[in-house]
């Protein structure tokens, strides 16, 4: 491990790509686009991926009609971000078809045996076809990335689901596809006389179920499909070990719902104890954790000539600050939790909520500044 | 709110919207109005707990229901035994079912590929709709179910339309039918969206709806969960924002909060004709019994 100190800023000047997990709804491509953009302003060139991101990020980000390469952010907008030269950020959204289609184009025999396997209709909807195809894509993606010296770091903002590790896992388990059963359930070889029967039989279960012209459909797919598959498998190989080096870090993100908190726990034990990962640390997003020093109204000196109105008022809002108070008292708790089980190599970084409508990224400025001095206490 | 006369309710929602708890809520209201009711979530191949389970005291589901309240079972939708009950249906008896039921490859396949994966879901819920109660009539009246996150959500409702431009004849064009006939009829079925009193959940609940209807699932309403409660007449609001501007106290992230509310319920309101169902904030570790209270008071009456 490095010696460097465990803070967001050390992990942006170390790693070449920072992977953000968590539940729906946490908050995760807010914080990817603020380490994408804390990282930018630090002189990175910086490329933050993402899958599934909001409406508004993603015109923040200029992904929002889906372009087939990166999208470099204007330097008039760098400039207002305080990002300077060499600094730079640029922002990609993951549409697993389109991946595929250019691995169809790239490694298959013949040009005609691309088109084949364009025009059939299994491949046409190959994410609903073939589990993995988006954690293959992902992956087939960051290995050109992570190749391409265009950029320094790439920030990857993960789907909110219980699989979205698996992209980690052996490829022989994320993609159940490359199965030689499965293959040769649709293109039988030889075999043995017993072999041939049970296929004829299976063949036949297809034709009752499937309707004998899927069969067919699902034929040809494979055939044709197994080879690509095969090469997105190499690079998946290769890319194991990468992920598993110090030029790679993970970072869970959470916000202070109970639900969340124990979904960022479920993918922690998932990282270390199943996955081997290294675990950058715990980013608790929407927290009041910052507000928990604030006065009770009812201990500060009211003005002399308060008004029956705000006395009443000052009288109502009790409870609310009540409410208040010991929440951001949990959420304190809750950062101290995190700070422990982060351990001593990682960290728990605390963000505060964002005003309504974050999401633009001149929003998320105060954020990018946090992460790098953690003593900054952004607004809240 | 038009629910107790409703078959199949798909309660949706973004994450950390509340919306397993919003379902528990609901599945436990719909039972207290005599409804048999059965609440399901669907089975994460992935494993780890269930967290509507541990809303019901079980940390993990099964496909066979267990009783968990007067009129309440709970179970989960199992993708390979809808796989198994659309294989017995379709196949004749003899070795053409007993090879097909033994294959393994033939389950991994089923498994492996995303619709096929959902298809065996789709169809197990087509079995429970099914089911007929041993004196008769279904053996669960009202059925809801727990969806997970937006894109899975959609993609099971958008399901049939993908596989029947895929595999527009045969066994499993006709199960789809079926199942359709259920779940795009207004009268048998709605999917509810959970959502918050906040300008980015309401944005994307209603980005929800469009996709909703874009593949032909009926929308019962919303459900305006966690809607804080605001104690202040006019006067004691100015006064009180007057005092605050001078000296920052806990309570004024609670005021933002009150006024973003009101702001995110009146754009919802501009936004779309459908019933949309309040629930209040609940400061309490277990907010069930408070929100089945509301939703058992609409399910009773309308809400708007």
């Amino acid at each position: 491990m490095s010696a460097a100190p465990a803070s967001p800023g050390a992990l942006l000047q170390r790693c070449k790509v920072i992977v953000c997990c968590g539940a729906g709804g946490v908050g995760k491509t807010t914080v990817s686009a603020s380490l994408a953009l804390a990282a930018a302003r630090q002189g990175k060139r910086v490329l933050v991926v993402t899958i599934d991101p909001s409406k508004r990020l993603a015109e923040a980000l200029g992904v929002d009609r889906n372009p087939p390469e990166p999208v470099a952010l204007h330097p008039e907008r760098l400039a207002a971000l305080g990002i300077a030269a060499p600094g730079s950020l640029s922002a990609w959204m993951l549409d697993p078809q389109r991946v595929s289609d250019e691995v169809v184009h790239a490694q298959s025999r013949t040009p005609e045996e691309a088109a084949r396997l364009l025009a059939n209709p299994i491949y046409r909807n190959v994410s609903a076809m073939v589990a993995g195809m988006q954690e293959y894509t992902a992956v087939e993606a960051m290995h050109s990335f992570v190749l391409d010296d265009r950029y320094d770091l790439v920030v990857l903002d993960t789907p909110p689901s219980r699989n979205a590790l698996r992209f980690l896992d052996a490829p022989e388990r994320v993609g159940a596809f490359l199965d030689k059963r499965i293959f040769n359930l649709f293109v039988p070889g030889e075999g043995s006389v017993i072999r041939r029967v049970a296929s004829k039989m299976l063949e036949k279960v297809m034709d009752v179920a499937f309707g004998e012209d899927t069969r067919r459909d699902l034929q040809v797919f494979f055939e044709l499909f197994s080879q690509i598959l095969g090469h997105l498998n190499t690079n998946q190989h290769d890319m194991q070990g990468f992920f598993r080096s110090e030029a790679v870090s993970f970072l869970l993100v959470t916000s202070p719902d109970r639900e969340a908190v124990q979904e960022a726990f479920f993918f922690e034990k998932k990282t270390r104890e199943e996955l081997g990962l290294d675990l950058g640390g715990y980013v608790l997003n929407r927290s009041l954790a910052w507000s928990a020093e604030l006065p009770m109204p009812a201990a500060v000196r009211r003005p002399a000539d308060a008004s029956p109105a705000l006395a009443s008022a000052l009288h109502r809002l009790a409870p609310l600050a009540q409410a208040e108070a010991q929440l951001a008292r949990t959420h304190a708790d809750l950062a101290r939790e995190l700070r422990q089980r982060a351990g001593t190599g990682g960290f728990a970084w605390v963000l505060p909520r964002l005003p309504d409508g974050a999401g633009a990224l001149e929003a998320l400025s105060g954020l990018a500044d946090a992460l790098i001095d953690p003593d900054t206490r952004p607004e809240a | 709110m038009r629910f107790l006369d409703r078959r199949i309710h798909l309660i949706t929602g973004k994450g950390g919207v509340g919306r397993t708890t919003v379902t528990a809520a609901l599945a436990k209201a719909s039972a207290r109005h005599g409804r048999r009711t059965l609440v399901l979530e669907i089975g994460d191949p992935e494993g780890g707990y269930s967290q509507l389970g541990r809303l019901f005291g079980h940390d993990q589901l099964s496909e066979t229901p267990v009783r968990v309240a007067p009129n309440l079972d709970l179970a989960h939708l199992w993708a390979p035994i809808g796989h198994e009950g659309f294989l017995r249906s379709v196949l004749p008896g003899g070795p053409l079912i007993g090879s097909a039921l033994k294959s393994k490859a033939l389950r991994k396949f089923l498994n492996a590929a995303p619709s096929f994966h959902e298809m065996g879901v789709f169809y197990h819920l087509l079995m429970r709709l099914e089911e007929v109660a041993p004196g008769g009539g279904p053996a669960h009246e009202v059925i809801i179910i727990d969806m997970p996150a937006t894109g899975h959500a959609l993609a099971l409702t958008g399901l049939p339309d993908l596989l029947l431009g895929l595999i527009p004849r045969g066994p499993i064009a006709k199960a789809l039918r079926r199942g359709q006939a259920f779940m795009n009829d207004p009268a048998k079925a709605a999917a509810w969206v959970v959502t918050l009193p906040e300008k980015l959940p309401v944005t994307e609940s209603l980005e929800l709806l469009e996709g909703l209807a874009a593949t032909r699932m009926p929308a019962g309403g919303l459900i305006l969960n966690r809607f804080p409660h605001d104690p202040f007449d006019a006067d004691e609001r100015a006064a009180l924002d007057a005092f605050m501007a001078r000296q920052p106290v806990h309570g004024g992230l609670a005021l933002k909060r009150i006024d973003q509310a009101q702001g995110a319920a009146d754009r919802l309101r501009a936004s779309t004709e459908l019933p949309i169902v309040t629930l209040p904030e609940v400061w309490v570790d277990d907010p069930v019994p408070v929100l089945e209270q509301a939703l058992h008071g609409a399910m009773a009456g309308g809400a708007r």
